[in-house]
C-alpha cells in the first residue's frame, strides 16, 4: 500500500499498555494513520491523473485545433496557432496549429516577454508585424527550428476577465498583404472562442497552482521548495483531475495541529521518495 | 467584417455615424493655434514600456534618463537602467513621439521584458515614479487587466491629471478592464484605418476618446532596426506627440485643456 512509509511504521501494540509512552506513541500513531491514509489518498489520486493525462489533452486541444482550423481559413492565412501559458512553469507553450507550415511549432516553449507571442502575453495588447525578416523581435532562429519562416504574423492575447492564459497566433495571409485591423478583430473572435472553451474544459487551471496553494497553506511558506518538488513531481503534465488531488489536500487543512505536523513529514518523505521530481524543479523549463 | 471594438467608430462607413459626426459644440481650432511653431523643446515625455534605445537613430539622442521596476523581496522599486530595449516596442514608441516632437527630452521607465512580465504592480510604480518626476507628458502603450488594481490605478489617474501630468493611453481592444485607459482622466487612445500619422478623429463617446494612426507603422526597433507594426500601442504615442506640442505651445496649459484642444484639432470624420 505504502512501501516507502515501511520503516516510518510505529510499533503499535499493548507492550506497555499502561506508560505514558505508549500513550503518546498511541497518539502519535492515529496521527501517522491519518497521514498513512493521505498519503492514499495523494497516491490514488495521482495515479488517476496520469491516466487523465494521457485521456484529457486529446480532447481539450481537439477544442483548440478546431480555432486555430477556423481561423486559418476564415482569415484565409497559412498557418495558426495556439499558446497556452503554463504557471507551474512559467512559460508558453504552443499546443496546436492549423495548416501543414504551422505544425512544428507544436510543443516548443517560450518565455512570456519573449518573441511575439511573449510579448503580446505579457502586455495583453494585439499585435500584427509585417516584415518580419527585419524584425529582431522575431526569433528567427526559433522560428527556423519549427521549419517555418512566416514573412508577416498576427498575435492577440487570450483573455478575458480573469487574465490572460495564453495567445492565438496567425501567420502569412495568403495574398501575401500585412494583416490589417480587421484580420485583427477576426482573430480576437477566435481567441474569445478559444478562451470560452479553454475554460469550460478547465485546460488553463492551473492545477499546480491550487495545489501548491494548499500545500503552502498548510506546510508554510519556509517550505515552498519543498513543496515546489512535490508538485512538479505529483502534476507532471497537469490535468483537470488534478483537482480532486488538490481538494483532498485542501480538506487536510481542518486537521489538528499534530496531524499537519505529520503532513509536513509526509512532505519530506515523498520528496525523498520524488528524486525525479526534484531534479526537475531545480532546472526548471527544461 | 468589423474592426475592434474600440477602432470602430474611427474607421470608413463608420466615421459618419453617431456623435463622431456631431457638430462641434465650438469651433474648430486651427493647428497652427494649437501647437505651430514648437518643437517640445522644455518638456519631458515618459515612455512606460520595454525600454528605449539610447543609441536609435529615431531616438535622436533625446532619451535623458532610462529606469526600470525590478522586484526587491518583492517589492517593486525603480532603479536605474542602462538605456536598453530589450523587446524594441518602447523604442518604437519613443521614436514615434520623437518624430512629432523632436526637442522634447524622453525618459524611458521600463516595466516589460523577458525578465519582467509587466506585472500590475510593476506598472503602477512605475506610473507613480513618473508623476513624481513632473514629467509633462506620459506615454502608455500598455493597460493592465487587474481588477484588483482598479482603485490604485484610478488614484494615480487622478493624481496624475491634478498634478499637470498627462497620461496617454493605448485602449486595449480585448474586453474587461483595463486601466488606467478606461478612466475619464486619461486620453485613451485607438488605431483608425488611414495611413497618415498627421490625421487623428476625436469620439465624443467613451471609453475610448481619439483615433489615431496604428496600422503599418514604420518604427524603430530593437539594435538598430525598424519594423513594420499595426496596433493600439502605436496609435498612443501620436496622440501624446502632439499633446506635447500643445504642452509646449501653451505653457501651464491643463490635463483637460490640452484634451480640449487635442478634439478641436482632431480631423472632421468627413475629411478622409
Amino acid at each position: 500500500m505504502s512501501p516507502g512509509r515501511a520503516g516510518g511504521r510505529p510499533s503499535r501494540g499493548p507492550r506497555n499498555p499502561a506508560s505514558t509512552a505508549a500513550a503518546a506513541r498511541s497518539a502519535a500513531a492515529d496521527a501517522r494513520s491519518t497521514a498513512a491514509a493521505a498519503l492514499a489518498v495523494l497516491k490514488a489520486v495521482t495515479a488517476r491523473v496520469d491516466t487523465a493525462a494521457r485521456l484529457e489533452p486529446a480532447a481539450g486541444d481537439a477544442i483548440l485545433r478546431s480555432v486555430v482550423d477556423a481561423a486559418a481559413v476564415l482569415i484565409r492565412a497559412e498557418a495558426a496557432s495556439i499558446a497556452l501559458h503554463d504557471p507551474a512553469t512559467d512559460t508558453l507553450t504552443f499546443r496546436v496549429a492549423a495548416g501543414e507550415q504551422g505544425q512544428g511549432v507544436v510543443g516548443l516553449s517560450i518565455r512570456p516577454g519573449d518573441g511575439v507571442a511573449g510579448y503580446v502575453f505579457a502586455t495583453g495588447e494585439p499585435l500584427a508585424i509585417g516584415e518580419t525578416t527585419v524584425d529582431p523581435r522575431f526569433r528567427r532562429a526559433a522560428a527556423e527550428q519549427t521549419g517555418y519562416v512566416p514573412r508577416s504574423l498576427l498575435a492577440v492575447p487570450l483573455a478575458d476577465d480573469a487574465g490572460t492564459m495564453g495567445v492565438l497566433e496567425v501567420l502569412d495571409r495568403r495574398d501575401g498583404a500585412p494583416f490589417d485591423l480587421a484580420d485583427m478583430d477576426a482573430a480576437s473572435v477566435f481567441a474569445r472562442q478559444a478562451t470560452i472553451a479553454i475554460r469550460a474544459t478547465g485546460l488553463e487551471r492551473s492545477t499546480a497552482a491550487l495545489l501548491r496553494e494548499a500545500l503552502l497553506a498548510i506546510a508554510g511558506g519556509e517550505r515552498a521548495t519543498d513543496v515546489e518538488a512535490l508538485v512538479t513531481g505529483l502534476t507532471r503534465e497537469l490535468e483537470p483531475a488534478t483537482w480532486a488531488l488538490a481538494d483532498a489536500v485542501a480538506r487536510v487543512r481542518d486537521a489538528s495541529p499534530e496531524q499537519i505536523d505529520l503532513v509536513i513529514d509526509l512532505l519530506d518523505a515523498l520528496v525523498r521518495r520524488t528524486p525525479r521530481a526534484a531534479s526537475r524543479y531545480r532546472a526548471p523549463g527544461r | 467584417m468589423t474592426v475592434p471594438t474600440w477602432s470602430q467608430a474611427f474607421t470608413a462607413g463608420n466615421r459618419g455615424l453617431g456623435r463622431l459626426n456631431r457638430r462641434r459644440p465650438f469651433g474648430r481650432v486651427e493647428r497652427e493655434a494649437a501647437f505651430g511653431g514648437v518643437d517640445g523643446s522644455g518638456l519631458t515625455v515618459a515612455v512606460i514600456d520595454s525600454g528605449i534605445e539610447v543609441n536609435h537613430p529615431a531616438i535622436g539622442g533625446r532619451l535623458v534618463q532610462s529606469v526600470r521596476v525590478e522586484l526587491a523581496d518583492g517589492r517593486p522599486v525603480v532603479v536605474g537602467d542602462d538605456g536598453q530595449d530589450v523587446v524594441g516596442h518602447g523604442t518604437a514608441v519613443g521614436g514615434i513621439i520623437h518624430s512629432i516632437a523632436p526637442a522634447a527630452d524622453l525618459v524611458s521607465i521600463r516595466v516589460l521584458g523577458p525578465d519582467n512580465r509587466g506585472k500590475g504592480e510593476a506598472f503602477l510604480t512605475a506610473l507613480d515614479w513618473a508623476i513624481g518626476q513632473g514629467v509633462s507628458v506620459v506615454n502608455l502603450s500598455l493597460s493592465s487587466k487587474s481588477e484588483a488594481l482598479y482603485a490604485d490605478f484610478h488614484a494615480l489617474a487622478d493624481r496624475a491629471y491634478f498634478s499637470n501630468v498627462l497620461l496617454v493611453s493605448a485602449a486595449n481592444n480585448v474586453p474587461g478592464p483595463s486601466y488606467p485607459s478606461l478612466f475619464a482622466a486619461v486620453v485613451s487612445v485607438a488605431a483608425h484605418d488611414v495611413r497618415d500619422p498627421s490625421v487623428w478623429f476625436y469620439n465624443p463617446e467613451p471609453p475610448v476618446e481619439f483615433g489615431a494612426y496604428g496600422i503599418d507603422v514604420s518604427v524603430a526597433w530593437r539594435a538598430g532596426g525598424r519594423s513594420v507594426v499595426t496596433g493600439n500601442s502605436f496609435a498612443a504615442p501620436h496622440i501624446a506627440g502632439v499633446a506635447t506640442l500643445i504642452r509646449s505651445k501653451h505653457p501651464g496649459i491643463s490635463p483637460f485643456e490640452t484634451k480640449a484642444l487635442l478634439a478641436a484639432t482632431a480631423n472632421d470624420p468627413d475629411e478622409r
